[in-house]
């Protein structure tokens, strides 16, 4: 009977889940196979000239970025859960702010900020002589600086979170065994909080790896930014899915580490009642110091660059930017962004609902298959489609499809994360009940599943829509001809060191970024 | 079943005199909020190898004083001694790490980053690598804990967690331990056993001990002396012998077990009431307008046919039956008889009080305390 509760899911959904998860994976394996099959000529010449360089960078980079956003993040987080200061609710917000920068907007405020003649030069010449040097944006150092400054909110949200929940029982306990308010902190809440901590640098040093926007703008030879001059410049796409490959499993260890240690994070939740720490109240003195310190912050990562991006938006407005073409490209970002999210909903729907309905092991691997976009940047998974397309359906290739199964491949994980809890809550007793009660199955869809669900597959399509509006590689690769985005602008003609043009493309990425933002972060707030 | 009286009426030890003061509150008093104190003004002491229990319901200040006698939280007005120290006062407050008090918390607040044996370890920063050792392994064999000294608490069952909180505490060697609830997280069918094993391992160590619970029963398992509390004040400080028999105040008589209130008129100098004369003990004015405290097990019902007084109702509770009967007056009073002796609800019994001594309250401080012994609507149906 059709209409019964079912102890197996429905034949064809199963078999839409298994093909959907088959497709997914398809380009990782396939990058995979390419790489293992290539000529071993091919790895070796790689190996003698490349690879040590590119992996040395990457790795370099990534240690660079963690440790400081480690240092930013944490301090920041203390500061805002465990003192009491004037303007301390605006801050604890406010701080999350830079997570909608995309990383190349901010990659090409601070190549000009940096840049010789910039006004960073100006005045530290104005304060030490016309020899006054600093540091390009264009080196290790400003690379870092710049990934730090967009990454650190990760931290600093998974630090506050975890200071929040902390039980202050363990660190009074401490000090009824004797330990002193510095030695409890390195002996207690510090470790404490290391699940949260080597979770959230995971986060951010998988969010380097796979960055492409701002080591491309900065000139910074990583992993990810070679794999896009193999498959453009010298259209080698061997090498390229060698250095892929690398890329992936580079990629894969700081995964299964997040995921690892987030595992562990549930052991220290403590069961019972838990108090909140009390904030200790600041003097003058220490509001000064804990305003002057967030000020520069968030100041360098976010404040400054959009006031500039204002600034050189109004400028680029009266010399008439906001024509014909600039709508277009508001238009085909839209259009791109809004399939991807639709479609990305409606694929992953019958992933997540199999798996939390029906845990058997194939279901819960389909689900697992359609996280594999984690692991593959966007030059890579970009590169897997362009050789397969090019095999199996020429005539697709360079279309808007193309584009669409590329960002639903890269960002589904970002919408199941949203989808899997919101699924979750409807256990098959609700859907009974509603049975019991006389509802048919349609109509206890609609009256129990939906409202239930609807909240968490917003989020999902929202953040879906968000991530294609931002993402950049893809886009570059896969795009048709002529057919550019908001984001491809802002690369276009930032490379070209076109600031002003660039801004109001920029500044709408931010501006529509951040109510996304504040949905996705109010979701699990807690202002305490 | 018959007191001592004259021990009960001195509240006190033999040995109280001869023996030292470890902890002393005088007039404490403590307030989150300013206007509102939590505590105030409780004076209460313990001496080497005592167990007190801190007794009363939630909100009643009882585990805000053991945060402030572990300097958790500041004190506003009177002093707290540590081994005749003084540690807290209004202005002043001794850091809790310099105060060697040994702490067990209601969830026990095992550090989940930490093995058994560091957790342990944890307060012994200042001895050698090998006296650490030492001492570790001493308390895994006093708390039965040898075999898991590698486990993490998530390891552990919720009975272990409590022997590896009280091995930690116990392990610097404290002035004294205070523990917040301890058996409150644990399963009720191992809470006697687990009772017992603390107290033996107290009285082993002669640890001088401060245990918050909200449970008479306890309390009065465990305790050498209970401070009673309510609404932040200190009700009755006293064995618990007396505070059973010889409660102070009638919130105290209602918590710690089964009382009913009976009143009654002074008339030549007995307690007249409507279930007999009572001896008017504590000297009131002939005329005084007063209650009686009665508790269930001072009460005998024997079947009569013409009396007024009816059962009204039974509760089996297998080791004794609890009978609920009505009085003429329709006040209602309660009778704990033997698990055999069974009568059915409506028969007619007279009462029989064996009470060896009386407790007596003014009727207006009943009152004031909110009990109404007063015969509602309900307990008037039963009766004639």
């Amino acid at each position: 009977m059709t209409t019964a509760i079912q102890r197996t899911p429905p034949p064809p959904l199963a078999v839409f889940a298994f093909t959907v998860a088959g497709l997914i994976t398809l380009p990782l394996l396939y990058v995979s196979y390419l790489a293992l099959s290539a000529d071993f000529a091919v790895w070796s010449r790689l190996w003698a000239t490349r690879i040590p360089e590119l992996l040395s960078n990457t790795a370099w980079l990534a240690v660079g970025v963690a440790a400081g956003s480690f240092v930013l993040g944490v301090t920041l987080a203390w500061l805002v859960v465990r003192f009491e200061f004037l303007g301390r609710r605006v801050w604890e917000w406010a701080l999350v702010l830079p997570l909608a920068m995309p990383t190349y907007v901010l990659a090409y405020v601070y190549t000009h900020l940096l840049g010789s003649g910039g006004p960073v030069e100006e005045a530290w010449q104005a304060l030490v002589g016309p020899e006054g040097r600093i540091l390009s944006a264009q080196s290790y150092a400003g690379t870092t600086l710049v990934m730090t400054l967009d990454t650190f909110p990760f931290v600093y949200l998974l630090s506050r979170a975890a200071l929040l929940n902390l039980n202050v029982s363990y660190e009074e306990m401490a000090r009824a065994c004797g330990a002193s308010r510095l030695s409890t902190l390195f002996r207690v809440t510090l470790p404490l909080m290391r699940p949260a901590i080597v979770a959230s640098l995971s986060l951010v040093i998988l969010y380097v790896v796979s960055d492409f926007g701002a080591v491309s703008l900065l000139r910074y030879q990583t992993l990810t930014y070679a794999v896009y001059q193999q498959i453009t410049g010298r259209y080698d796409q061997a090498a390229a899915s060698v250095l892929s490959l690398l890329l992936v499993l580079f990629a894969l260890i700081f995964l299964v580490a997040e995921r690892w240690f987030r595992q562990r994070s549930r052991f220290y939740q403590t069961i019972g009642r838990y108090r909140i720490p009390e904030r200790k109240p600041c003097g003058p003195v220490g509001t000064i110091l804990i305003t002057a310190y967030s000020t520069l912050v968030l100041g360098a990562a976010f404040v400054i660059p959009t006031l500039l991006l204002i600034q050189w938006s109004v400028a680029s407005v009266a010399q008439g930017a906001l024509d014909a073409r600039f709508v277009g490209f508001i238009w085909n970002s839209a259009l791109l962004s809004g399939l991807a999210a639709t479609f990305g909903v409606l694929v992953g729907t019958p992933l997540a609902y199999l798996a939390s309905r029906w845990p058997s092991r194939l279901n819960v691997l389909c689900l697992q298959a359609a996280y594999t976009g984690y692991v593959l940047p966007g030059p890579v998974g970009a590169l897997a489609l362009l050789v397969l397309f090019s095999h199996l359906a020429p005539f697709w290739y360079g279309s808007v499809t193309i584009l669409v199964i590329a960002y639903i491949v890269h960002f589904l994980p970002a919408g199941l994360q949203s989808m899997e809890p919101a699924l979750q809550q409807v256990t098959p007793n609700l859907e009974e009940v509603a049975r019991s009660l006389g509802l048919g199955l349609f109509r206890s869809i609609r009256r129990v599943t939906l409202p239930l669900v609807r909240n968490g597959f917003i989020v999902a399509w929202v953040l879906m829509f968000l991530q294609s509006l931002k993402e950049l590689p893809a886009t570059l690769l896969l795009r048709p001809v002529g057919f550019d985005t908001l984001a491809v602008r802002v690369w276009l003609e930032a490379s070209e060191e076109y600031y002003q043009l660039a801004a109001p493309s920029a500044l709408l990425l931010v501006l529509l970024t951040l109510p996304a933002l504040m949905l996705l972060v109010s979701k699990d707030w807690r202002a305490a | 079943m018959v007191p001592d009286l004259t021990s009960l009426e001195q509240g006190k030890r033999p040995d109280e005199e001869a023996s030292s003061i470890v902890l002393e509150l005088r007039k404490s008093t403590c307030a989150y909020e300013a206007g509102r104190p939590a505590i105030s003004e409780i004076s209460l002491c313990a001496h080497k190898g005592e167990l007190l229990c801190l007794l009363g319901p939630s909100g009643c200040g009882k585990t805000t004083t053991l945060r402030v006698i572990a300097g958790f939280e500041p004190i506003i007005g009177g002093e707290v001694y540590l081994e005749g120290q003084l540690v807290s006062a209004a202005g002043l407050l001794v850091p809790t790490e310099q105060r060697r008090v040994g702490m067990v918390f209601q969830e026990y607040a095992l550090f989940p980053h930490l093995r058994v044996a560091e957790n342990i370890a944890f307060g012994l920063r200042h001895l050698s690598a090998d006296q650490r050792t030492t001492q570790v392994h001493a308390m895994l064999v006093m708390t039965g804990l040898i075999g898991f000294e590698r486990r993490y608490p998530h390891e552990l069952s919720g009975g272990q967690q409590q022997r590896v909180a009280l091995a930690r505490a116990l392990a610097q060697n404290p002035v004294i331990l205070l523990l917040d609830e301890p058996f409150s997280n644990l399963d009720p069918d191992m809470t006697g056993k687990m009772r017992q094993d603390l107290h033996d391992l107290l009285r082993r160590t002669n640890t001088t001990a401060i245990l918050v619970t909200h449970d008479h029963d306890e309390a009065f398992a465990m305790a050498d002396r209970i401070a009673v509390l309510n609404n932040g004040c200190l009700e009755q400080f006293d064995t618990p012998e007396a505070i059973y028999h010889m409660p102070s105040t009638p919130f105290v008589a209602d918590f710690v077990g089964q009382a009913d209130f009976i009143p009654g008129v002074v008339e030549n100098g007995k307690v007249v009431t409507e279930i007999g004369e009572f001896p008017n003990q504590v000297g009131y004015q002939g005329g005084a307008k007063v209650v009686v405290m009665i508790r269930p097990d001072d009460i005998h019902v024997v079947p009569a046919e013409n009396s007024s007084t009816r059962i009204l109702a039974r509760q089996f509770r297998g080791s004794e039956n609890l009978y609920t009967i009505g009085l003429p007056s329709g006040h209602i009073i309660h009778s704990s008889e033997a698990s055999t002796n069974v009568y059915p609800v409506g028969t007619r019994v007279v009462l029989e009080v064996i009470a060896t001594h009386t407790v007596l309250f003014d009727q207006d401080k009943i009152q004031q305390w909110g009990h109404n012994p007063l015969p509602d609507s309900d307990a008037t149906r039963g009766t004639d």
